[in-house]
């Protein structure tokens, strides 16, 4: 847990980072850090988001819903807490 | 027969691969649909004959990983591992393939025999994929198989390979992780060799290092200190990588899943902008996506709705004399009487399930299988948050408008038991089909289309309440949406028709025997003369507290078994539909609010019974008796006010 914290906090100042929620459509970026349960971490991993991976947002709803992004050429809807713990360092 | 003829095969993959539809095609009409032994969850069996061979092929629930998060993964690597079936058929979204992949390195630790199938390649194509199957066989050591399940292409040779390989022998490896990795693997694995548990050891090795809560306490039973070297491993690998040992193993195979991919995928540039990319642009637009729901949606039920009717009306014409037929040949005995209230009981469940709900599933499967459920779930998810749980639950409520019958059926969607438990109690909230017979017949006929709306309006409120509440009351985490986005395709006549066949026969199976049961005890009590006795019980409740006609206490009894009988029995004991004439606009509305919250119908308690146990089912349709009854009361009360 230090360890992820301690991450996030060094790409925020080298890199603009951003949470994957406040990025818009069509933005691009890197997965830099998944923060939360353990449970979840695996589950998105088991998805193919980690670290390092490539990440496309494509969209959103209104009164912001869910986000919907493109990982490894498929896409996925993760919901807005879930989409919150996820940190991306822009293009 | 002997054994060398028999095979058993099992079909795994993740959620949208095709998976149901290769199944439903090699198993055609031989399929057998339960329950896994005390789960809730569905286990579909079928058997095949093909060149004397007899395949024994089981559908393994959809999953996106073999690490325990939910009940459908655990059921199924504990099958693969235990039952040793002869093959494990792994069925790939290949438009999908990295994220499928990982799932088939998680297939190949557990050191199984593994055949790939590559499906929807047509639709790779479409998309600029080319994959070469014979890098990715070399690379995974595998038989891998191209396939079109929607069309039926390469099925068969599933099948040849199977029988091709059951009579050769073969070695299986499982896949190779980086070098730190590997290590702390092989120095836990050399721990395992007196272990006593069904898993290959490797595989054991990686599911300690990943924390995996079942495996650790299988260990921790036989042999603790191999814990204690499991956790040292896992301290190292997180002061290289930074991460969670178990977040570690997860990278790595994703990561080995993207070189996979790199090395067998070419991908062609695109040339230009699909029409299905352009409708999926439009269909989850932040403005345009609702509007089209809106539209997509009202006119699916405003066609069901207005065949519903129109068919409803031409099956009442064909039963129509059958009753006097009964009379006329059976008698009006005791046991005759009885007798025509089961058969009644069948008729009626024709009534609901031919008129409203075929079409409706009809309908709700072409959606699914074109693609556009998921875009629901992805608009409806805000919301559905707001209550309490996630998109996919959006999916149990609009089937719920139709019937509440398969709408609780559909919750098994849902991740968790909790998830799945809520949605149903929800789902017997929602108005179906004959409960807005009696919104309409009624308060929309007699008192205005406004009021009857109104009543809509008024449960969706009462829902989004319930859904706070129950959220809060049932104890657990909720879930959040995590959902793959299928790209749209072409629905199959083929699919649509056997899914809602086989929703058809599941509604027909569950709904039946209770409904008949319950139908003659209600005219058993009915022919005993213990109806006035019953009503003038309920006297303190229907006219005291409701302000409704003693009669209402036996029709809501009725209503039990259908809630449209409220309607059709009332009309019979009045000797005339003007029910204008007998009720005030008041009492219509106060009777209308009882019959949409007072108690699920009896197929639904059944669904509830048999999913998630009698206790639950009994508690939900007692709290929901009080509370109907209070609310209508209160109700009334509101509309004295107002001077209805």
């Amino acid at each position: 847990m230090f360890m992820h914290r301690h991450n996030r906090h060094e790409s925020f100042r080298r890199k603009e980072a951003a949470r994957l929620i406040d990025m818009e459509g069509g933005q691009e970026g890197i997965i830099i850090s998944v923060l939360g349960g353990k449970n979840i971490t695996k589950r998105l991993a088991d998805l193919g988001l980690t670290a390092g991976t490539e990440i496309k947002i494509i969209g959103s709803t209104l009164f912001s819903g869910p986000v919907q992004v493109e990982v490894s050429g498929s896409r996925l809807v993760l919901g807005r807490g879930l989409a919150s713990k996820i940190t991306v360092e822009m293009k | 027969m002997t054994d060398e003829n028999k095979i058993n095969i099992v079909l795994a993959g993740q959620g949208n691969s095709g998976k149901s539809t290769v199944f439903n095609y090699l198993t055609g009409l031989h399929q057998h649909i339960g329950n896994w032994a005390g789960k809730t969850i569905e286990k579909r069996e079928g058997t095949l004959f093909y060149k004397g061979y007899t395949v024994d092929v089981l559908d393994l629930p959809g999953i996106y990983s073999l690490t325990t998060y939910s009940v459908e993964e655990v059921i199924s690597r504990e099958y693969i591992v235990r039952q040793k079936p002869d093959f494990v058929i792994n069925i790939i979204d290949s438009t999908n393939l990295e994220r499928n992949l990982i799932f088939t390195l998680q297939l190949l630790e557990l050191e199984c025999p593994v055949i790939l199938v590559l499906n929807m390649t047509d639709l790779a194509k479409k998309k600029g994929i080319t994959i070469s199957t014979r890098k990715l066989g070399n690379i995974l050591r595998v038989s891998v198989i191209q396939a079109v399940a929607s069309h039926g292409s390469g099925l068969t040779e599933i099948i040849d390979e199977v029988i091709k390989l059951k009579n050769g022998k073969s070695n299986y490896e499982a896949p190779r992780y980086g070098k730190e990795i590997e290590n702390c693997i092989s120095q836990l694995s050399g721990m395992l060799h007196n272990i006593n548990l069904p898993y290959p050891e490797r595989w054991i090795a990686i599911k300690l290092l990943e924390k995996d809560n079942e495996i650790v306490r299988l260990v921790r039973e036989n042999n603790p200190s191999i814990l204690k070297t499991a956790e040292e491993l896992g301290r190292n690998l997180e002061e290289i990588h930074g991460h969670d040992s178990s977040i570690v193993i997860a990278d790595e195979r994703s990561h080995l899943a993207a070189q996979i991919t790199r090395e067998i995928v070419e991908i062609a540039p695109r040339r230009k902008i699909s029409l299905n990319d352009r409708l999926d642009a439009l269909t989850t637009h932040k403005f345009t996506g609702y509007l089209v729901m809106i539209l997509i949606l009202g006119g699916m039920f405003f066609t069901v709705f207005s065949l519903g009717n129109w068919l409803s009306s031409r099956v009442d014409i064909l039963f129509s004399n059958w009753h006097d037929w009964w009379n006329i040949n059976a008698g009006t005995t005791f046991p005759a009487t009885l007798g025509w209230a089961a058969v009644e009981g069948v008729l009626a469940l024709i009534q609901i399930a031919l008129p409203y709900i075929l079409p409706f599933y009809i309908m709700l499967y072409i959606l699914e299988d074109w693609g556009y459920i998921a875009r629901i779930s992805f608009l409806m998810d805000n919301l559905m948050h707001r209550i309490g749980i996630h998109g996919k639950g959006c999916i149990s409520f609009i089937i719920g408008l139709g019937c509440n019958v398969p709408g609780c059926l559909s919750c098994r969607i849902m991740e968790t038991r909790r998830e799945r438990f809520i949605t149903a109690v929800l789902v017997t909230l929602v108005p179906c089909s004959a409960v807005s017979v009696i919104i309409f017949g009624l308060v929309g006929k007699y008192v205005g289309l406004l009021w009857a709306l109104g009543l809509y309006l008024f449960a969706m409120i009462i829902i989004f309440i319930a859904g706070r509440l129950s959220t809060k009351l049932v104890p657990g985490e909720p879930v959040e949406l995590i959902m793959p986005m299928p790209d749209y395709k072409t629905p199959q006549l083929r699919t649509i028709l056997y899914q809602t066949w086989l929703a058809l026969k599941e509604f027909i199976y569950i709904a039946a025997p209770i409904v008949v049961v319950t139908g003659v005890i209600i005219q058993a009590i009915n022919i005993a003369g213990w109806m006035p006795a019953i009503s003038r019980f309920l006297n303190p409740v229907t006219e005291t507290w409701l302000g409704l006609p003693s009669i209402t206490g036996i029709l809501l009894i009725f209503g039990i078994l259908r809630k449209e009988l409220i309607l059709v029995m009332l009309a019979a004991y009045l000797g005339t539909a003007h029910f204008s004439d007998a009720l005030t606009p008041q009492q219509m509305i106060t009777l209308a609010v009882v019959s949409m919250f007072y108690v699920p119908c009896i197929a639904t308690i059944s669904v509830l019974w048999k999913d998630y146990g009698w206790k639950k089912a009994l508690a939900v349709c007692i709290l929901e008796i009080l509370f109907a009854i209070l609310l209508a009361g209160i109700v009334k009360r509101l509309l004295d006010f107002i001077n209805l």
